[in-house]
């Protein structure tokens, strides 16, 4: 999961000619990792196609991510049940 | 007939309305600083003036001053390029131009003077209209305050902050309520995220109005979640159900508050109940804060007691004199809900992109057989910008695809390319042969 989040987030970042930090790692706050805030909005956009699903729209509770690993996280839980 | 300087000459004058950085402006200050800019430029009394790029205080001073002293203000939003603003000063007939750098200057339109004893002085604001071209509409502190809270002693436990452009509806509305509602008002050094989030937090804001996706995002960065929000409003996009609960769970004591509003119709209601939408019950008249109805179409109709001027605004008057607000609903049982723009214009994260123009743009990239652009529903933006493209036959569609959003950036905004590009063999459209708006 976390290797097609990143992988995402590196296409998301050429698309929108943004740069990603350079050492994007778990804790990295996910407003500071170069992407901003429509990047973000692209990437989830982006994941749903890939991965058909968006946990931010089917997540009773609204949850707000504030790192990666949160995000990461937050992708794994909702992933549908095969 | 009162005027913005008539209203503040009923606060209190000793206390803080603006606040940037360590700078605290009292509202008599604040009075005393228009009056001189009144005696500095003697020659815009009775005139038409436009603003021009003036920061959030020089904005806010100059509208005091020039209330009931210029015929008419017209108010020019920041992102608009030179040609355009050109174009909107001789069709807002405005007779000066002020700007920060430069100072005032006579336009190239003819002055001619009007007698401020009969009519208030008129506001003018852009707004974007189905072609792109902004619209201007006509205003009077009376329609911009008419849903205001004058209550002083409430404002004054206020510090508002500001997170929109002043010079458009929303910013604007912020600025009045917390001037006319004798409350503080936090002003950004610039219009970053992180100067804006800085100056929340440093004023210690307590009442903020900014978009469905501003929020999110301002929720996702959590810094405010140690602020002592006492209200919270909601304007420029249509608010979800989950974002009003995530709001409602983290700022448990604040009011929460969804405002309907646009340029032509002014702030027309504001919901309250923590449910997204509206109720039903409003369209049959009951209880509603004005009257409502569904129109042929679908759209919202609306009545507001004091109607902005204009002819963008005449041309969408039913016979009842009530205004096509040109945003689709739909009625699920007790509740109205919002679907979206007639014309299909896509709402991303409070910035309107129209389709058609962002398919002329990628229509002038060979290859490109045909194009559809479309609202794709975000859950952190609202709405993206989605295209489906019709290449033609043989084209490496990868190189196609880097192509599209190439010449998309070089011409467009960020928000108005397209986020998504699929490839497909066919476009489809209504039934009445109108392309697709909706994904």
């Amino acid at each position: 999961m976390k290797k097609i989040i990143l992988e995402t987030m590196q296409s998301v970042a050429e698309m929108t000619e943004c740069e990603l930090i350079s050492d994007l790692n778990e804790e990295t706050v996910l407003l500071e990792s170069g992407l901003d805030s429509l990047g973000y909005a692209i990437l989830v956009s982006r994941l749903e196609e890939e991965l058909g699903y968006d946990p931010f729209s089917i997540m009773d509770e609204p949850v707000y991510p504030r790192t990666l690993a949160e995000f990461v996280n937050i992708y794994e839980k909702y992933a549908p049940v095969k | 007939m009162s005027t913005l300087d008539a209203e503040l000459s009923r606060l209190s004058q000793d206390t803080s309305c603006l606040a940037t950085g360590s700078d605290h402006v009292t509202v008599g200050e604040l009075r005393v600083r228009a009056a001189s800019i009144r005696k500095q430029m003697p020659m815009v009394c009775g005139l038409s003036i436009a603003l021009c790029g003036l920061s959030p205080a020089s904005l806010i001073e100059t509208l005091v001053a020039f209330d009931g002293f210029a015929s008419q203000i017209f108010l020019l939003p920041a992102r608009i390029d030179h040609d355009t603003q050109q174009k909107l000063i001789e069709s807002a007939q405005s007779a000066y131009a002020l700007k920060e750098s430069e100072g005032l200057a006579p336009t190239k339109v003819e002055a001619s003077c009007s007698d401020l004893h009969d009519s208030p002085t008129r506001w003018i604001l852009a707004t974007s209209g189905t072609t792109g071209v902004p619209k201007l509409i006509s205003h009077t502190l009376t329609s911009l305050t008419r849903t205001m809270k004058r209550d002083t002693r409430r404002g004054s436990t206020y510090t508002w902050g500001l997170m929109y452009d002043p010079c458009r509806f929303a910013g604007l509305q912020v600025v009045l309520q917390a001037l006319i509602g004798g409350s503080c008002l936090a002003l950004p050094l610039s219009v970053s995220f992180e100067e804006q989030v800085d100056t929340l937090l440093e004023q210690k804001v307590n009442a903020l109005s900014a978009t469905p996706s501003l929020w999110r995002k301002l929720l996702m960065d959590g810094r405010v979640l140690g602020l002592p929000i006492k209200q919270i409003t909601l304007g420029g996009e249509t608010v979800d159900q989950p974002l009003l609960d995530g709001l409602h769970k983290r700022f448990p004591e604040a009011r929460i508050v969804h405002i309907y509003a646009s340029t032509e119709a002014g702030a027309a209601f504001a919901v309250q109940d923590g449910r997204a939408g509206f109720p039903s019950a409003w369209l049959g008249g009951i209880s509603a804060p004005v009257p409502l109805r569904v129109g042929c179409d679908g759209q919202l109709l609306i009545k507001p007691a004091e109607m902005p001027a204009g002819d963008e605004i005449l041309s969408r008057l039913d016979v009842d004199g009530f205004l096509d607000t040109q945003d689709l609903v739909r009625l699920d049982g007790d509740r109205v809900h919002f679907l979206g723009r007639v014309s299909g214009a896509i709402n991303v994260g409070g910035n309107k992109v129209h389709p058609e123009e962002v398919e002329n743009v990628i229509r002038e990239i060979s290859n490109v057989f045909d194009v559809r652009v479309f609202a794709k529903s975000n859950s952190i933006m609202g709405q993206l910008v989605a295209a489906e493209v019709v290449a033609d036959a043989g084209v490496d569609t990868k190189l196609l695809r880097q192509q599209i959003q190439q010449h998309c950036r070089s011409k467009l905004e960020p928000w108005q390319c397209p986020a998504l590009v699929m490839l497909v063999n066919d476009l489809q459209e209504t039934a009445a042969g109108k392309r697709k708006r909706m994904s």
